[in-house]
C-alpha cells in the first residue's frame, strides 16, 4: 500500500471493502485490494462535495436585494461561460451552459487543489481527464444526435461530397475519437509538467525560489480549464450547428 | 587572434578525442537520456517557434485592429494550447518509452 493522504485512508477505511467486492464483481482487479481508493479519487470526490455545496449554498440564499459573496462568484462564472458560449456556440447556447460550466469548475479546482504542498493534483494521473474527456465525447455526440437527428448527423462523418465518403468516414471517426486522447494528453502533459518543473525547481534550491513556479502552476491551471471548456464549446459547436460544413 | 584558430581547433579536437580513447572497452554509453533531451529539444524549440510566429501574428491583428480584442484572445490561447499539446505529446512518448 503506498503512501497516501489522511482523507483517502480514512475513506479506505469506510469504504474499502465494498469497493474492491463491487470492483471485482465488475472483473476489475485493484492493484491494492485493502486500498482500492486512490489519492486522486478521494481528491476528486473532495472536490465534487466542495462544489456540490457551493451550489447548494447558493441556491439557498439566492437573493435580488442582498446578493452575497457566494451569488456573486457564482454570477461572474455564469457571465464569464455564458459569454464564452454565446460567442462560440451561438445562437441557442443556454442548453449547453450547464455542462460546460460543470466542466470548467470541476478542472479548474481539480487543477487548483494541486497548489497545497503535498496534495498532487488529482488531473496529474491520467485517469482523471481520461474520464473528463469520455463524458465530454458521449455528450457532445448525444447532442449532435438530438439537434440533427440519426441521419442528419451522420451525414456529418461522411462529408461534402457523396462519392467521397468512403475516404471521409474513417479519417472522420479516428479525428472524432482523438479528440478524446487529445483532451485528456494535454490536460495531463501540462499539468504533470508543472508539478514536475516546481519539484525540479524545489530539489535544486529549496527556499523561496520554488513559490515562483507555485504562480506559473496557479496559472497553467486556469489556462487549461479555460482550454477544456473552450474545446467542449467548439467540438459542440460543431456538432450541433446545421450549416453544411 | 587568428593565427590562433588553428592551435584552438586541434585543443577543441583533443578535447573530444581525449574522452573517447578513455571510454574505449569500457561498459556500452546509455543514449536513451541523450535521446529523451535531443527529442524534447526539437519540439521545444519548433513548439516555441510556432507559438512566436502565433503571438507575432496576432499582437499585429491587435495593433491593427484593437476592437477585436475578444475574439482574437480565445483563438489565441486556442492555438497556443493545440501547438503546445504536439509538445506534451513527445514528453508523454518520452516519459512512457523511458524508464
Amino acid at each position: 500500500m503506498p503512501d497516501s493522504l489522511a482523507l483517502t485512508r480514512f475513506l479506505n477505511h469506510l469504504f474499502g471493502g465494498v469497493v474492491t467486492s463491487l470492483l471485482q464483481m465488475l472483473g476489475v482487479h485493484p492493484a491494492y485490494p485493502d486500498a482500492p481508493i486512490t489519492d486522486a479519487f478521494a481528491l476528486e470526490l473532495l472536490v465534487a462535495a466542495c462544489l456540490i455545496a457551493f451550489f447548494v449554498v447558493v441556491r439557498l440564499t439566492l437573493s435580488v436585494e442582498k446578493p452575497n459573496p457566494a451569488q456573486h462568484i457564482a454570477e461572474m462564472v455564469h457571465d464569464f461561460t455564458g459569454g464564452m458560449a454565446d460567442q462560440i456556440i451561438g445562437h441557442g447556447y443556454e442548453k449547453y451552459q450547464a455542462f460546460v460550466t460543470c466542466i470548467f469548475l470541476f478542472v479548474l479546482s481539480n487543477n487548483l487543489v494541486g497548489l497545497i504542498p503535498g496534495v498532487p493534483a488529482p488531473t496529474t494521473s491520467p485517469v482523471v481527464p481520461l474520464g473528463l474527456a469520455i463524458p465530454t465525447f458521449l455528450y457532445y455526440n448525444y447532442q449532435g444526435f438530438r439537434a440533427q437527428g440519426p441521419i442528419g448527423y451522420l451525414k456529418h462523418f461522411a462529408g461534402p461530397i457523396w462519392w467521397m465518403a468512403w475516404l471521409l468516414l474513417p479519417i472522420e471517426l479516428v479525428s472524432h475519437f482523438a479528440r478524446i486522447m487529445s483532451l485528456t494528453i494535454r490536460l495531463y502533459a501540462n499539468m504533470f509538467a508543472s508539478d514536475m518543473l516546481t519539484l525540479g525547481f524545489f530539489s535544486l534550491i529549496p527556499i523561496g525560489i520554488p513559490s515562483i513556479f507555485l504562480g506559473l502552476h496557479a496559472f497553467v491551471s486556469v489556462i487549461q480549464a479555460f482550454i477544456f471548456m473552450l474545446l467542449t464549446m467548439i467540438y459542440l459547436s460543431l456538432a450541433v450547428s446545421h450549416e453544411a460544413h | 587572434m587568428r593565427k590562433f584558430q588553428p592551435v584552438f581547433m586541434v585543443l577543441a579536437v583533443l578535447c573530444c578525442a581525449i574522452p573517447a580513447f578513455a571510454d574505449s572497452g569500457s561498459a556500452a554509453i546509455n543514449l536513451v537520456p541523450i535521446g529523451a533531451g535531443i527529442g524534447m529539444a526539437l519540439a521545444a524549440g519548433l513548439c516555441g517557434l510556432g507559438q512566436g510566429k502565433a503571438t507575432a501574428s496576432a499582437c499585429e491583428a491587435l495593433a491593427r485592429n484593437p476592437g477585436a480584442r475578444g475574439g482574437l484572445m480565445i483563438f489565441l490561447i486556442l492555438g497556443l494550447a493545440l501547438i503546445e499539446s504536439l509538445t506534451l505529446f513527445t514528453l508523454v512518448i518520452i516519459l512512457l518509452k523511458v524508464k
